[in-house]
This record gives structure tokens, C-alpha cells and sequence, in this order.
């Protein structure tokens, strides 16, 4: 009998073992989704005792700060869905939720702070998050934008760093309580209802959220697959007849442009060709590429929070045909990405081939300037060899310089780019420009879209052309 | 009365209580000087008290000799210390109530260690237990209160009663005394059928029967903790005399039947388990408590956010069944643990007390209570952070309710008994060897 209520005791202490570990578990892994979680009253209960912190961009501008117990946004429209607001009622978005436990300093390290704080009756002060944002480059891109829809991002990708990432059309996220109408049922309706409502999506942010067609600028893909498979593919001659015929398929160009070789071909952005090479290295090989590009990946999945972000799209090797092929490798079909996306395929190109994990956080620093934590610049993935990203630069010196991208053109600097002009369901082509300066030491990237705006060159390289000269006249 | 070695024993006694003391002082302290006043100085005032009377015990075991295990009694004084410093951090209240009651478990400690230290009478009147258990069990069905879905309460005017706390002293008291009267013929079978060992009808017969009495009352009374409670115990003892797995899985599979039927019959024991395995779905209604309790497990990270700085009263009773989160929160990851593992300290010594015992009464009686009360702690913890469908009942020591705390002074009464009436055999047997040495 003693050795069962040996055996008894084991197994009721392994079960406290259990316990034990369970409570960690929960403590310490679900821990900061339970702390941050909408339905936990701590939260707001907490920020009612803090003074939250301040964003500030790369100059110390302020971006999102508290009055009183008022939060303010000094920026208004031309931020709104970056740096996003809190709101009791319809929750927290952008930075403002991805950093809350910085801007309300609830972290595990300040808990002895809260407490000192606590016995001296001081009031708490949350801290301030430094972001790599430029307040003047993201009111640059949003007056460019005008009331046109679309995204504009710039980069540095030598660091990952987002200069400007802007969404239109826009809202105040200062008014969003307000009152603005009433429902048919005589119900009042404020600003966010009717956002919420609005057919144009002002809630959006397109610039990591958008789902679009790539149009030509995938061709730097498509490239990049092919001169990885080939290098000889820099001495071929192509003949463009202006549409190409694939299992009964037409694929149309927009010009029969006759003999081009590469540099020609992305110059004058010749569908034919780039269809042609797509399918000469085979559905896996392009869905590869694309892959290597972060195509279908977070670069924040797992790590620091940041903004929402939405992974391209593209068909598995194994559901796409010979047509299917042809359109993807000139990015129409089924192909689908963001804009920041695009920036980071141009920032491979740019930084021979290694892209530098995209982030937003530059620093986070105690009410006194002391920093607490630093973002230390991480490469995310390597696209492409240095050779191939070459050979692609100087395809992309020639867009600018005599193709489709002239538009983008500086006196003075060299600019690379790649145009496009998407076609889509819902009208006009979108127009799109990715393209970064100075093309012999990339310092930015830039890629705009203006949703149905036309044609790339023409709508969307002046923005980024803008974008580009403001980086680089304004010093560091 | 009086034994040499019992001296020694409460020297360690002593010590060990003098850490406990330091502990509710701090506590008491901290929550006075939160909000320094003449009418905050009750806290002290309270530890004081409890102090006292927790010192008063111990000399009065000192001077009468009494040899009953030396843990038990400072680490019952953590549990209260903490059980008082939580409740008046949460309602002082509820902490002038506690306080009570703790000083009639004391009392009832006392008079149980004074006059009851021949607890071996008890193993004569198992069918009385048996009888009152039903009848406690039957009195709140029909004259009962309801509180938090379960009616389990009775209304005594000034106070109410839960019998379901008692009843479980009387179930254990029962399974000891009629398991080491039987244990052999339910352990080897007196009649075989199919080659296979049965024991007779009557052997089995009122186990069955008792079992199958108090679980039926329980699903009438909704009272889903204490089932649990009275089930597994009744395994662990039948499996501790026994020790056929045939009885464990037996008892396993009407568990399971018991479960899947309740489970198709009752609608808040469907509402249990589907609050358990997606809580997130009624994060608004049914499922707010146990969210609101993960809330307070995170919110105190390693450390804890500090006596009285967190925000524990969003977790509906948190007083009571939910007192272990508030717990948590406050003195974080690291406190919650260490409240754990005093409980396994306070589970290693009552099986220590039993397998030291001397004879299977004594041995079934301290490991029938032990596990009681380790699975009383398990069901509940396990509960409160969702690792199991949450049944209410409470803390031992800790969490707020009198009849559930005199109960578990009697169980640490009986223990301590145990424990005495072995330790003293163990120095009669020495010295009756060392006269017949000398010669």
C-alpha cells in the first residue's frame, strides 16, 4: 500500500509540475498578445494614469502627441494611416498600436520604475518612439498625390529604413469622433462611420495593404530570374512583332519594337521579350525568383511589430500554364502585391542584390533623451548575386535615361527606374514607377502608384522624380 | 501527553514561524502604508492578531508536548497571511470576515490537536459518515441558496454554509475506515468469475453506492467543482488501498460516461467546456471570467505589478475561486510560483505523515486528506489559467469562505494527529529499546 501512495504522491506533485508550467506558458508567451488584447480594461485603464509618449520622425518632428489628455496628430491627412490613432471606441491602428507598450512604457524592464514612481506619488510618463520617417518627404508624396488614389514609399536600401510611406486618399485621424452626418435612420453618424462607409477606401493603407497588379515593373523580376539562369542572355537579340502567340493565347505589346536586345527590351519595356523569357526558364524558376524577392512573405512576421502589412500574391508553379506564365512574367495574371513590396524588389537591385529588412522603429527613448532601445539595421533577404542586380542597374539607368521612365529624369544625378502601366479591372491602367538614385550609390528608393492614372511614365515618374531630388538635395 | 522529541519539533516549528510572520508583516505593512490612516491601521491590527493566535498554538503544542509535524503549520500560516493581505487589498471587508473564520479554524485546530488526539475512534462509525454526508448533501436541494449557479449554500441567518466542504471530510473519513477494513478483499477478490479475481458484493457494494449517492446529489446541486473534488479522491484512495489499475480504469471510464452524459444532459456543463476550449467566443458573456482571469495572469509579468498596483478586481469573485490570478498579477509569475510551491510542500509532508503512519487507517486517512487537498488546488489553479474547464471551488486557506477554511483546519487537524501518534510510537519504541539495552 505504501508504494501506491508512493506512486499517488508522484503523480499529484507532477501534476503542481504541470501547473507550473502551464502558468508559465501563459505568463510568458501569451503574455504580450493578453497585455495588448482589445478586450483587456487594463490597458485603458492604464493609459488613463499615463502621459503616452511622443512619435517624432528623423528630425524630431512630432508625429502623434498628447495634450492634456488629448491625443493630437500634427500631421493630420498626410500621416493618417502610417502613424495611425487610438481611439476608445474604434480601437488603435498604425504605429500607435504597434508601439504602445514603448509610447505607455509597460514593458517587463520599466517594471521597477513603476513601481518607484508609484511610492513617490510621481505621475508616469510613457516614452517617446523615434521612427525613420521624414514628416516633410511624407507631405512632399501626399501633396504629389493630390487627390489622385494611390501609394507612395521611399527607402533606404542600404538600411531598410521607410522615409515616407503614403496612402491616398486620406482622412484626419484628429476629427474621427467628431459628428459628420446622420444615418437614413436618423442615427448620427461621425467620421469614421462614414470612412468606414466610404466606397474609396480612405481607411486603407495601400502602401502596405494594397493588392495590385505589378504591371511592368515585375519585368525587373522576370529579369533578374532570367540573367540568374543565363548570364548569355545580356548577348541574345530578340525580335519583337508586337504580340506574341502562346497555346492560342495572343499576348499583345504595345509596339512592334523589332530587334532589342536586353538593355533595349526593359528600356522600351517589350512584353514579348520578357514573356518569352519567362517561359524559357520554366514556372518554377520564376516562382523561385519571386520568392527570393520576399514576394509572398512578411518582412515583419515574428519580429517587432509594425504596421499591417498584406504578402503579394502568385499562383503556385503547379496551377500555371503556358499563358498564365507569359502574363505573370510581365506582371499581369494573376500577380498581386503591394507598393513597399516593389520598393524592396528596386532596393535588391540597388544594394547588389541584399534587402535590408524594411523597418519604421529608429529608436525608443525614456522622457529624458536616454535611449532604451536602437533598431539596429538587418539584411532580410539576398535576392539576387551582385552581377545580375548590376547588369539589371544598367538596364534600369537606360529606362530612365532614353525608355519609358524619362520622365524620372534628374539633371545632375543618375536615376534607375522601371515603369508600368498595369492593366486592371476597373478601368484605366495603373500607373506605377519603382526606381531608386543615385544609381552608382543608391541612397533611395522610391516606388508610386496612381491607381487608373494611365501610363507609368507619365503619371508616375514625376512623383517619384519629386520624391527623389527632395532625399537627395536635403542632405542626410 | 508529554514526549521527548517533541521539543525538537517545535524548536523547528518555531523558526519556520517566525518566517511567516515576517512575510504577513511585510504584506500588512505594505498595504498600511498605501494609504496611511487610522482606519487602514485594522490591517495591522488584524496580522497582530493572527499572529498571536498562530504563536498561541505553538506554545501551546510546545507546552503540552505535542509531537505532530513541524511544516504544516507555518506553511498554513503563509496561506493565511496571504489569503488575508489579498482579501483586504481587495475588500477590506471580506478580509474582517476571513479574519473570523480563521480565528474559529484556529479554535477548531486547537480543540481537535486537545481533545481528539485518539482520532483513531473515528474508524468505528463509517456508515454515520455515510448517513451524514447524504444528509448534508440533501439539506441544500431542498433548503438551499443559490450562489454562482451552484445551490450548495444553507442560509443560517448569520452566516451561510456550504455542507458540500464538510461533506468531503466525511467522504474521506468513510473511504479510510471502510477501505482498510476491505482493502485486501477488494485488492486479491474473494470469488473468481472468468478466471478473474472479483471481490464480493458487499465489499464493493457501499463504495458504489456512496459514490454514486454524492455524485448524483452534486449534479442536482450544479455544484461541477466538488464532483470533480469527491471523484478524484475517491480514485486516488481506492487505487492507494488497492492498487489495481482494473479500479483506476473502471473508475475512469464512469468518469467519462459520467462526463459525455452530464454533458449531453446539461446545458452549464456544455457552457463549461465550450467556454474552456474557445473562451474568445463569449469573451462578452460566459467566457469573461476566465479571459479577464489570463488578463491577470500576463498583467504581472515576472515581478508582478506590486501589492495593491494592479488591477485584479476586473476578474468577477476574484476573492474567491479566482484569488490565485489576483495573486499573479500583484506579485507576478514569481509569486504565483512560489504560492505553488508551497502548496507542494504542504502535499509532500501529508504523504510523508502517511506512509510514515502506523497503521492503514492512519495511512488511508492522511493520504485520503493529502490528495484531497492537492486536488482541490490542482482543479481550481488548473481552472483559473484555463489549462482545464473551470469548476468553482476554493483555494485552500487562501481563498474567501468560512466553511470551506474550518474544514481544512479539521483535515490539518486530523494530520497533525496522524503525525503525533506516529512520532510518539517512534520514540516509545526507542526508548523501550534503549531500557531493555541497559538492561
Amino acid at each position: 500500500m505504501k508504494n501506491n501512495i508512493r506512486r499517488l504522491s508522484y503523480l499529484i506533485l507532477g501534476s503542481f509540475v504541470v501547473l507550473s508550467l502551464y502558468i508559465g506558458y501563459v505568463n510568458v508567451f501569451l503574455g504580450p498578445a493578453l497585455a495588448t488584447d482589445p478586450h483587456n480594461r487594463r490597458l485603458a485603464a492604464y493609459e488613463a494614469k499615463v502621459h503616452r509618449g511622443t512619435i517624432y520622425d528623423r528630425r524630431g518632428a512630432a508625429l502623434a502627441k498628447s495634450e492634456g489628455d488629448r491625443r493630437s496628430y500634427p500631421l493630420g491627412k498626410d500621416a493618417a494611416h502610417v502613424v495611425g490613432f487610438i481611439s476608445q471606441r474604434y480601437g488603435r491602428t498604425g504605429l500607435e498600436s504597434a508601439y504602445d507598450r514603448y509610447l505607455l512604457a509597460m514593458t517587463d524592464e520599466e517594471k521597477i520604475e513603476v513601481i518607484i514612481d508609484r511610492l513617490l506619488g510621481r505621475p508616469r510618463v510613457g516614452n517617446d518612439v523615434v521612427v525613420t520617417l521624414d514628416a516633410r518627404l511624407q507631405q512632399l508624396a501626399m501633396r504629389l498625390m493630390g487627390k489622385r488614389r494611390g501609394a507612395v514609399v521611399a527607402l533606404d536600401p542600404r538600411n531598410g529604413e521607410i522615409l515616407a510611406l503614403a496612402s491616398s486618399p486620406s482622412y484626419d485621424p484628429n476629427a474621427i469622433g467628431q459628428p459628420a452626418g446622420r444615418s437614413p435612420d436618423g442615427k448620427v453618424l461621425t467620421v469614421y462611420d462614414l470612412l468606414q462607409r466610404d466606397k474609396g477606401a480612405p481607411l486603407l493603407n495601400r502602401a502596405t495593404q494594397g493588392a495590385y497588379p505589378p504591371g511592368s515593373t515585375f519585368k525587373l523580376i522576370t529579369a533578374a530570374g532570367a540573367l540568374t539562369t543565363n548570364p548569355e542572355v545580356i548577348k541574345r537579340i530578340f525580335n519583337c512583332q508586337g504580340s506574341l502567340i502562346i497555346d492560342g493565347f495572343r499576348l499583345a505589346d504595345t509596339a512592334a519594337h523589332g530587334a532589342v536586345d536586353f538593355y533595349r527590351a526593359l528600356a522600351v519595356s517589350c512584353n514579348t521579350t520578357f514573356a518569352r523569357l519567362g517561359l524559357e526558364m520554366g514556372a518554377e524558376r520564376f516562382y523561385q525568383t519571386a520568392r527570393a524577392f520576399g514576394l509572398t512573405l512578411n518582412p515583419w512576421a515574428g519580429g517587432l511589430p509594425e504596421v499591417a502589412y498584406r504578402p503579394g500574391t502568385l499562383a503556385p508553379p503547379e496551377k500555371m500554364n503556358k499563358p498564365h506564365l507569359g502574363s505573370s512574367a510581365i506582371g499581369q495574371g494573376e500577380v498581386l502585391v503591394n507598393p513597399l513590396q516593389m520598393a524592396l524588389v528596386a532596393a535588391a537591385i540597388a544594394n547588389d542584390g541584399v534587402i535590408m529588412r524594411p523597418h519604421l522603429l529608429a529608436r525608443v527613448q525614456d522622457p529624458y533623451g536616454g535611449v532604451l532601445l536602437q533598431s539596429v539595421p538587418r539584411p532580410w533577404l539576398t535576392a539576387i548575386s551582385p552581377e545580375v542586380a548590376g547588369v539589371i542597374k544598367e538596364a534600369m539607368v537606360d529606362v530612365v535615361r532614353e525608355g519609358t521612365g524619362r520622365g524620372a529624369a534628374l539633371s545632375g544625378i543618375t536615376v534607375a527606374g522601371k515603369t508600368g502601366s498595369a492593366q486592371n479591372p476597373k478601368g484605366d491602367t495603373h500607373a506605377w514607377f519603382v526606381g531608386f538614385a543615385p544609381a552608382e550609390k543608391p541612397r533611395v528608393v522610391v516606388a508610386v502608384i496612381v491607381e487608373n492614372g494611365g501610363a507609368g511614365g507619365v503619371v508616375a515618374a514625376p512623383i517619384a522624380r519629386e520624391m527623389i531630388r527632395a532625399v537627395l538635395t536635403a542632405g542626410p | 501527553m508529554f514526549s521527548p522529541g517533541a521539543c525538537h519539533l517545535r524548536a523547528v516549528e518555531g523558526k519556520l514561524l517566525f518566517w511567516a510572520c515576517a512575510y504577513l508583516l511585510v504584506g500588512a505593512g505594505a498595504l498600511y502604508f498605501l494609504k496611511p490612516a487610522p482606519s487602514t491601521a485594522v490591517v495591522l491590527i488584524g496580522a497582530l492578531a493572527t499572529m498571536a493566535a498562530f504563536w498561541g498554538l505553538h506554545f501551546f503544542w510546545s507546552w503540552t508536548g505535542f509531537a505532530g509535524d513541524p511544516f504544516l503549520l507555518p506553511l498554513v500560516a503563509f496561506f493565511s497571511s496571504t489569503s488575508l493581505v489579498f482579501l483586504y487589498r481587495l475588500n477590506p471587508a471580506y478580509a474582517v470576515r476571513q479574519f473570523v473564520w480563521l480565528m474559529i479554524g484556529l479554535f477548531t485546530l486547537w480543540v481537535i490537536t486537545r481533545f481528539l488526539l485518539r482520532y483513531r475512534v473515528l474508524a468505528d462509525y463509517k456508515y454515520v459518515y455515510a448517513l451524514a454526508g447524504i444528509i448534508g448533501l440533501l439539506l441544500p436541494i431542498f433548503l438551499g441558496v443559490e450562489q454562482g449557479g451552484a445551490k450548495s449554500w444553507l442560509d443560517l441567518g448569520l452566516f451561510q454554509v456550504q455542507p458540500s466542504e464538510f461533506v468531503k471530510i466525511l467522504l474521506v473519513l468513510f473511504l479510510a475506515s471502510f477501505l482498510a477494513e476491505n482493502r485486501l478483499a477488494l485488492a486479491e477478490g474473494t470469488r473468481t468469475l472468468m478466471g478473474i479475481a472479483l471481490p464480493a458484493p458487499q465489499e464493493w457494494g457501499p463504495l458504489l453506492v456512496m459514490w454514486g449517492v454524492s455524485l448524483l446529489l452534486l449534479i442536482f446541486q450544479k455544484d461541477l467543482g466538488a464532483a470533480l473534488i469527491y471523484f478524484t479522491t475517491f480514485l486516488a484512495m481506492v487505487y492507494a488501498s488497492t492498487a489495481r489499475v482494473a479500479y483506476v480504469c473502471l473508475g475512469g471510464a464512469l468518469f467519462l460516461a459520467g462526463a459525455a452524459g452530464s454533458y449531453a444532459l446539461f446545458e452549464h456543463v456544455r457552457l463549461r467546456v465550450e467556454i474552456w476550449l474557445n473562451p474568445w467566443k463569449y469573451v462578452e458573456t460566459a467566457g469573461y471570467q476566465v479571459v479577464q482571469s489570463l488578463f491577470a495572469l500576463a498583467a504581472g509579468g515576472l515581478t508582478g505589478s506590486g501589492l495593491g498596483a494592479g488591477l485584479p478586481q476586473f476578474v468577477p469573485a476574484v476573492h474567491t475561486d479566482f484569488i490565485f490570478a489576483a495573486i499573479t498579477e500583484e506579485l507576478g509569475l514569481a509569486g504565483g510560483l512560489g504560492l505553488l510551491i508551497i502548496y507542494m510542500l504542504f502535499v509532500y509532508r501529508g504523504f510523508v505523515i502517511a506512509l510514515a503512519a502506523r497503521d492503514d487507517f492512519a495511512c488511508l486517512l492522511a493520504a485520503g486528506f493529502t490528495a484531497l487537498m492537492g486536488l482541490q488546488t490542482f482543479i481550481i489553479i488548473a481552472g483559473v489559467i484555463k489549462l482545464l474547464p473551470l469548476t468553482g471551488v476554493t483555494l485552500p486557506f487562501v481563498s474567501y469562505g468560512g466553511s470551506s477554511l474550518v474544514a481544512n483546519f479539521i483535515i490539518l487537524g486530523l494530520l497533525l494527529n496522524i503525525s503525533h501518534e506516529t512520532q510518539v510510537g517512534v520514540v516509545e519504541k526507542r526508548l523501550a529499546r534503549w531500557k531493555h539495552w541497559r538492561g
